[in-house]
């Protein structure tokens, strides 16, 4: 048996066949908003992130269906299945994992070129200088990840660091657990 | 193994699905089915509270390193387990009439679904089943519908159909 | 002759998107002048100036063409002062035209030109920052143009 097979099947059978349109939808979305707030971009950021954060509430539930992923016991486990089983099902893709914090609560998650959200994309150049400072495109990957682990009763801050599109080296997201919320832990795990 | 009915509750023990698959059972009122949903999410919790203090440190231990063992499992042979998380609190009730199973997911959501008697040992593995795939349409249909609020009633008329599908 | 080129493209509303001049990097000449920079076009000044205004003169030919044939690729539709003038339109009714200073037709290789163009250009359409009729000043766009000219003319 190969090692991917979990994620590799799931992703076939389901996504394959639209990620272009995935791709091309994302993109009329996240232009769409920049007009909508007058290239205000750290509004866009947020409402990127607000619609990442429902997306990533319901999302959870498919993964765990679909996996059958037991309560993590660390957050670096955590990290590993995010990245090994969570973006491949959903995104084909597999980010890595660099830069443990000493308290081993934040890392950073690299992910790799071709980026599935940016694949036609290009930041307008001179008609804006702003936008590539401010603006995140991919900035809903980060509002997923907070609302599926939420969800999971992992508090989490989720931010991007680096971009590509911006012309830096890759493209890093920051991720940091806050608490582990234990108040909502549901009864009878352990 | 009959299934009589299905009930979904959300993390706070509030019902929002009840579907009779077959008939067989008496049906209950709305309010009815509230009490016991909720009575139920309270005996679960209170259930897994009694075996906490049976069970010793050493068990608890146990089951941190079994999670973790099922996941890289999952990770390295890449076989999806079943997503079954309700590990100590209440799991069935088996009476002469009927019997009840309970599923839990890491993120809270309660399944029960009450089926024919069976004194079968295999019932268990069959409804972990049954949960397992009801879960999948949960979360295909109920969760990926946009109008749907979270840890709202769940109305949706696609989801119904599916669930008829699935015990057809 | 210098084998010189000049690219354009045309927007729906007669508008210029993108403009390039070159020479040819296969062909050339025997004697070269003294500030030769291959790649360069050796228009001289006064054609040079000429150049948009003839491109655009010949949009008429490229509409009238565009009801008579099912082709995208218009091939040779003008000839100006030894100009050859060659066509394409897309789809989406955006023109490409190439305005050259060669005694050959080299309809041939404009024409793979031209469609590999047409390639390139549906992906910049694909950015989602790019509306139809925008200018196109991605400079990767530029870079692969470049490119493609080196390769096919």
């Amino acid at each position: 048996m190969s090692k991917k097979n979990t994620g590799d099947d799931i992703w076939k059978n389901n996504v394959e066949k639209i990620v272009k349109l995935f791709t091309l939808t994302y993109g009329s979305v996240v232009s769409q908003l920049c007009r909508d707030f007058q290239n205000n971009y750290y509004e866009v950021n947020q409402q990127l992130d607000k619609m990442g954060y429902n997306i990533g509430l319901r999302l959870i539930e498919e993964f765990l269906a679909k996996t059958g992923i037991k309560r993590c016991q660390s957050f670096k486990e955590t990290a590993d299945i995010i990245t090994k089983l969570g973006f491949k099902i959903f995104l084909n893709i597999q980010p890595t994992i660099e830069n443990w914090s000493n308290d081993g609560k934040s890392c950073s998650l690299i992910i790799p070129e071709p980026n599935p959200l940016t694949e036609f994309v290009e930041l307008p150049i001179t008609s804006d200088s702003k936008i590539g400072k401010e603006l995140w495109y991919s900035q809903i990957l980060c509002g997923v990840l907070r609302g599926a682990l939420q969800m999971v009763q992992l508090d989490c801050d989720v931010n991007f660091i680096k971009d590509v599109l911006r012309g830096d080296d890759r493209t890093e997201m920051r991720l940091k657990l806050n608490k582990i919320l234990k108040d909502e832990v549901p009864a009878g795990e352990d | 193994m009959k299934v009589y009915s299905i009930l979904i509750l959300n993390k706070a023990g509030g019902l929002i699905y009840q579907n009779e698959i077959s008939s067989g059972l008496n049906k209950l009122s709305a309010n009815d089915y509230l009490v016991l949903a909720g009575t139920l999410h309270g005996v679960h919790a209170i259930g897994s509270k009694l075996s906490q203090s049976i069970s010793t440190t050493n068990n608890l231990k146990n089951t941190e390193e079994l999670n973790s063992i099922q996941n890289s499992n999952i990770l390295s042979f890449g076989k999806a387990l079943n997503p079954n998380n309700n590990k100590s609190g209440l799991q069935s009730i088996e009476t002469d009439f009927f019997n009840l199973y309970n599923f839990q997911t890491v993120s809270g959501l309660k399944f029960i679904i009450i089926t024919s008697p069976n004194d079968n040992f295999e019932n268990f593995e069959t409804s972990n089943e049954i949960f397992r795939k009801l879960y999948i349409l949960y979360s295909d249909y109920v969760m990926k519908d946009p109008f749907y609020s979270l840890d709202m009633p769940i109305k949706s008329i696609l989801f119904d159909k599916n669930v008829k599908e699935l015990f057809r | 002759m210098s084998n010189s080129y000049y690219f354009t493209i045309i927007g729906t509303k007669d508008n210029p998107l993108y403009e390039l001049e070159f020479s040819s990097f296969k062909n050339i000449p025997t004697t070269l002048p003294s500030n030769y920079i291959p790649g360069k076009s050796q228009f001289s000044q006064s054609t040079k100036e000429l150049l948009p205004f003839i491109a655009n003169s010949s949009l008429d030919i490229i509409e009238d063409l565009q009801f008579s044939t099912n082709l995208l690729n218009l091939g040779k539709i003008d000839q100006f002062y030894g100009l050859n003038i060659n066509g394409y339109i897309t789809q989406g009714s955006i023109k490409f035209i190439i305005c050259y200073d060669s005694t050959k037709d080299e309809s041939n290789s404009i024409k793979q030109f031209f469609q590999e163009i047409n390639e390139l250009y549906s992906k910049v359409l694909l950015n989602p920052f790019y509306n139809v009729n925008d200018a196109i000043i991605s400079p990767d766009f530029d870079l692969k143009v470049k490119q493609l000219a080196r390769k096919y003319l």
